[in-house]
């Protein structure tokens, strides 16, 4: 359907607009601020897991020369925030831990100081009096009867769950009355780390007028805004969130924490700037992690592989606080139900309060986790039917106008074209067949959405929005609150603009991701909702830049019938006339002299409706991993990785490649390697020396196919690109090593140690 | 993080470099490439009033070999260097092995061989074959120059026996002897570009029966300094190479191994892998010694 040999600058490989100044290093991140007077900041967390605090002691701290601040929960307003507006309750962090800490890390204190030695030394003269309390580790201890009550200023119907939901339909007790096979199994995967390259850093000064400027590495200026304004009793507009060069976020950086409050409180009553950057051991030891999950998933079949019905129940151990778990605990019932049509579902999802770190936002946002599961069962129906793991999908999957009851329609679907690519790619039926001892070939399934419907931050504005103003030189300005964290929506909105206008990249300014000068509505990056979302918003804004400067060409040329224009290669003209033409600017001249010289501006919004209760647009996608095992040592080596998915037109196909790399990376690194070892709340390996991040050399070959869809909700056809891709692949790798060894993985990651057990060689 | 502060000296002659070492003795840190001791300077693992380079001493950083006195390493010679030396690669390929499996290249074109040892890890990559191969380090100080055995280098995890006044100027391996073979194997939690969570370094010599004259078995990462698998040595000694005769060294060389459970590995796993790490390393020495 897609139309891509039309397009001049759409779904093409351009380079990144910024590439060059990333590569030279000139690119400005928080932490490369330095402002006149500047303090460093510190944070004092707590080494306990769960405790009332009795007292604190800053004297000797404030004694230190070079302090010049240190405050605690008492010194600020007592307001608890967070991002789920919309269920107030849901709110449960203090800046700074006021009552209690629930978690090894719970900010008790800040200090700014001269230097970052000075506060550190400071931060370790604060004396904390701490009553411990027993504390709850895990899903099970925190759910367990008399367990420790983490939140306990709450009425909780279940102590220690936040929050939870249902889904249902269809009549699940008859197909499991009438299934031939029930897989009926619990999983249990686990935390990692965003582990971006660039820990989190701000800097915030407060003017003379009494307004605050803060530069922070998030990937949601709006929501630092409005939840600075709440915490620190100021209004949004006197508060500006400045969104530098940001070194990845995969959904560690949506929030308002602590620092920038601290930063910002601090900046306010000194008249000083102040900086915090968090150390690695900070970000690793205390930081968001994605959720670890217990789930219990029971699904009914018909002997021909047919899927009858699922009844999904999940547990997200969500560490001390919500963050965005409420996310996560919905989406999951989502993912849960995806890729197949299951005419009978019911879900359950609770969020479980823990005594450790917070887990949040992360790549894929409940998708991994679900599918890992659903991917897994699959694969085990499969082989109990004594099915083609690829045949039981096709039979179930998902296409385009299928609908899920009451949450979502399928706009577009390439997901049986998917399958059936990667099984011709890798050989599949034969290889599956024949392969030597130790090797293994397996699959995994995806698939995602396109941004959020549910507005949880409860904002008053449109999702999203675009300004672009148009000048008689011919060029344009892109005014947008999207923010690029290097996935790279700074050049793909431009490619949008620059198509719909005719426009070449280099003639558009672009103006991003500041409070005080981009529109005031966007809900930042996450939940892949840029593309789709801001996309179609700068789309609608050409579109109106577009209906001012058509007019000057009937004008000019005297049309005397309403022409179909185009915009192309810098000029406008009646499509059945291109020799009638003229120039971007000459038309932006002259609809500016008609109109008493009124600057051209056209303004794009987007916010989805009537879109169900989750999505836009989903993506899809297949995955095959093959791999080696050395049944010995229980090491795998992942030996390639064959793609195929559908995330409707790539804008920028080379960008789509990076993506689908770095999540072929997370992935591998979920499926085996990386790990939180934590004992009693405290997280062992703090280090990248010990949490293991896939390397370089580890990263496997592969290939990489896009099924041509066009999705018609999103900007050019376009549609998620990326995020979900983090997804197939550890039930790939899992299913592969459990070709090559018999060992099927229910709980993640695939350690050496685990596939040796499960080989019985240990 | 930044660093602390600290004199910094970088003598131009081993005379003078001993000088320091002893007039500072207690407040003083040496660095060779650097990649171990800066981490630990900003962590402030360490705080010494005086970080001493040998960066700028002369002939530190040779690789030389003679038939007689065997090889020789100086303590500037980088893991980069040892990786790719045609002298190592002649003669003693398996530290060219060793050399290679530590860290990143990035790394190995900063850290010495030297600083791998003096670190005293107890999984360090380059120990476990120096070990097998009978290795020593050459210690200068004031009082002259000895040379300390590996076997009786180590006192415990960050811990040598170099007096507080002696410097590591070379490691001495000495020439094997004929029908020798040497290996050196190691797991780690990710498939590459790690840390050891168990490394072995084994050294086989045949006789003329092609039965093991000698075996020598280091095993890092399974105590608190490398260990000898003596028992594996001792049951080796005067057998043929056989795979019955190696699975049970394999078994012997894990009874000797005592692994504790941390962070980069179990218990139960490092012994496991002891076992199989062993015979793997006793295979492929054994079959080098038979010149397979």
């Amino acid at each position: 359907m897609s139309d891509n040999q039309d397009f001049s600058v759409v779904g093409k490989s351009l380079p990144r607009s910024d590439a060059r100044i990333k590569a030279v290093g000139a690119a400005q991140y928080a932490d490369d601020i330095f402002l006149p007077g500047m303090l460093y900041g510190k944070l004092l967390r707590s080494p306990v897991a769960h405790a009332r605090i009795k007292s604190i002691d800053t004297s000797a701290a404030e004694a230190l020369p070079g302090v010049k601040c240190v405050i605690t929960g008492a010194d600020i307003p007592k307001i608890k925030y967070g991002n789920w507006r919309l269920v107030p309750e849901s709110q449960d962090e203090y800046a700074l831990a006021i009552d209690k800490v629930r978690f090894i890390g719970d900010e008790v204190a800040a200090v700014a100081a001269l230097d970052k030695d000075t506060a550190e030394e400071a931060v370790r003269l604060i004396k904390v009096e701490y009553e411990e309390l027993p504390g709850a580790f895990s899903v099970d201890e925190a759910l367990a009867e008399n367990a420790p009550v983490i939140h306990d200023e709450y009425q909780q119907q279940t102590p220690n769950i936040s929050l939870d939901r249902k889904i249902s339909y269809g009549d699940l007790d008859r197909a499991f009355a009438e299934a031939d096979l029930i897989l009926d199994d619990v999983f249990t995967v686990h935390a990692t780390s965003h582990a971006y390259m660039e820990p989190c850093s701000c800097v915030a000064e407060y003017d003379h007028d009494g307004r605050l400027t803060i530069w922070t590495s998030t990937q949601a200026p709006y929501f630092v805004q409005c939840l600075l304004a709440l915490t620190l009793e100021m209004r949004e507009n006197d508060i500006r969130v400045i969104k530098p060069y940001v070194g990845g976020g995969f959904g560690g950086k949506m929030e308002m924490r602590p620092w920038e409050f601290c930063a910002a409180f601090i900046a306010r009553k000194l008249g000083r700037p102040v900086k915090f950057t968090l150390t690695r051991e900070e970000e690793l030891a205390t930081g968001r992690r994605r959720h670890p999950m217990k789930i219990h998933s029971k699904v009914a079949f018909r002997k021909d592989g047919m899927i009858l019905g699922k009844e999904f129940i999940v547990h997200l151990d969500g560490g001390a606080y919500n963050s965005m778990g409420p996310t996560a605990c919905f989406l999951c019932g989502n993912f849960g139900a995806m890729l197949y049509n299951y005419p009978n579902y019911r879900y359950y999802g609770a969020h479980v309060y823990t005594n450790k770190p917070p887990a949040g936002a992360m790549r894929g946002f409940g998708a991994p986790q679900a599918l890992f599961v659903a991917e897994t069962q699959m694969n085990m129906a499969a082989e109990k039917l004594g099915l083609d793991p690829i045949d039981i999908r096709l039979m179930n999957a998902m296409e385009t106008g299928d609908e899920i009851p009451g949450v979502a329609t399928i706009s577009s679907c390439g997901f049986k074209e998917s399958l059936l690519k990667v099984a011709e790619m890798t050989d599949w039926r034969e290889r599956r067949k024949n392969l030597k001892p130790g090797q293994g070939i397996g699959i995994g399934c995806y698939s995602f959405i396109s941004g959020g419907v549910f507005n949880w931050f409860n904002t008053r504005y449109n999702f999203t929005r675009a300004e672009v103003r148009a000048f008689d030189d011919g060029t344009v300005h892109l005014m947008t609150m999207a923010s690029d964290i290097g996935q790279g929506c700074d050049t793909v909105l431009r490619q949008i603009l620059a198509e719909e206008l005719g426009l070449k990249i280099s003639d558009i300014r672009l103006t991003a991701a500041d409070t005080a000068v981009t529109p005031q509505a966007d809900l930042g990056t996450w939940g892949s909702r840029v593309t789709l979302m801001a996309g179609n918003a700068v789309r609608k804004a050409a579109q109106e830049i577009k209906e001012q400067l058509y007019k000057m060409v009937s004008l000019k040329f005297d049309l005397n019938v309403i022409h179909d224009m185009r915009c192309k290669d810098g000029k406008i003209f009646p499509a059945n006339r291109p020799d009638r033409n003229i120039s971007f600017g000459e038309a932006v001249r002259m609809a500016q002299r008609a109109n008493r010289g009124e600057p051209i501006i056209g303004y794009g919004s987007y916010t989805p409706r009537n879109k169900g209760l989750v999505t836009p647009a989903f993506s899809f996608g297949a995955q095959v991993a093959e791999c080696e095992v050395d049944r010995e040592t229980g090491a795998i080596e992942v030996k390639y990785m064959t793609t195929a998915h559908d995330c409707g037109t790539p804008i920028n196909p080379m960008a789509v490649e990076g993506q689908l790399e770095g999540s072929v990376h997370m992935g591998l690194g979920y499926a085996l390697c990386e790990q939180f070892i934590m004992k009693e709340g405290k997280t062992l390996n703090t280090t990248f020396l010990d949490y293991k991040l896939a390397c370089a050399e580890d990263m496997p070959p592969g290939v990489s196919v896009h099924i041509d869809t066009y999705e018609p909700d999103g900007p050019f056809g376009a549609k998620e690109a990326g995020e979900g891709l983090v997804s197939p692949t550890a039930p790939a790798i899992a299913d592969a090593v459990y070709h090559a060894t018999g060992y099927r993985c229910m709980d993640l990651p695939i350690t050496p140690l685990k596939l040796l057990k499960g080989m019985k060689k240990i | 993080m930044t660093l602390p502060q600290f004199k910094f000296l970088a003598p131009t002659n081993l005379d003078e470099a001993c000088a320091l070492l002893k007039k500072h003795q207690g407040k003083i840190k040496v660095k060779a490439g650097g990649t171990d001791m800066i981490v630990r300077l900003s962590h402030r693992a360490v705080k010494p009033d005086y970080l001493m380079t040998l960066k700028k001493i002369p002939g530190l950083n040779e690789i030389s070999w003679d038939d007689q006195g065997g090889l020789v390493i100086g303590a500037l010679a980088l893991l980069r260097e040892v990786e790719v030396s045609p002298i190592i690669l002649e003669h003693a390929p398996m530290l060219a092995r060793a050399a290679h499996a530590t860290a990143t290249v990035q790394i190995r074109n900063m850290g010495t061989v030297m600083g791998n040892i003096c670190n005293a890890s107890p999984s360090a990559d380059n120990i476990p074959t120096l070990v097998a191969m009978e290795a020593s380090i050459v210690a200068f100080s004031e009082r002259g120059q000895r040379e300390i055995s590996l076997d009786d280098f180590f006192l415990g995890p960050g811990r040598t026996a170099l007096a507080a006044d002696e410097l590591a100027i070379a490691i001495k391996v000495p020439a094997p002897a004929p029908k020798t073979g040497v290996s050196y194997q190691k797991v780690s939690q990710r498939s590459k570009v790690d840390i050891a969570a168990v490394n072995i370094g084994a050294l086989v010599t045949l006789d003329g029966a092609g039965n093991c004259a000698r075996v020598r078995i280091s095993m890092g990462a399974v105590g608190p300094t490398p260990l000898r698998a003596r028992q594996a040595e001792e049951f080796l000694a005067g057998k043929p190479a056989s795979a019955a005769n190696l699975a049970e060294a394999g078994r012997l060389a894990a009874a000797d191994a005592s692994p504790i459970s941390d962070v980069r590995a179990s218990k139960e796993y490092r012994k496991l892998m002891v076992e199989v790490l062993s015979q793997r390393a006793l295979a492929e020495a054994s079959g080098f010694a038979a010149g397979n």
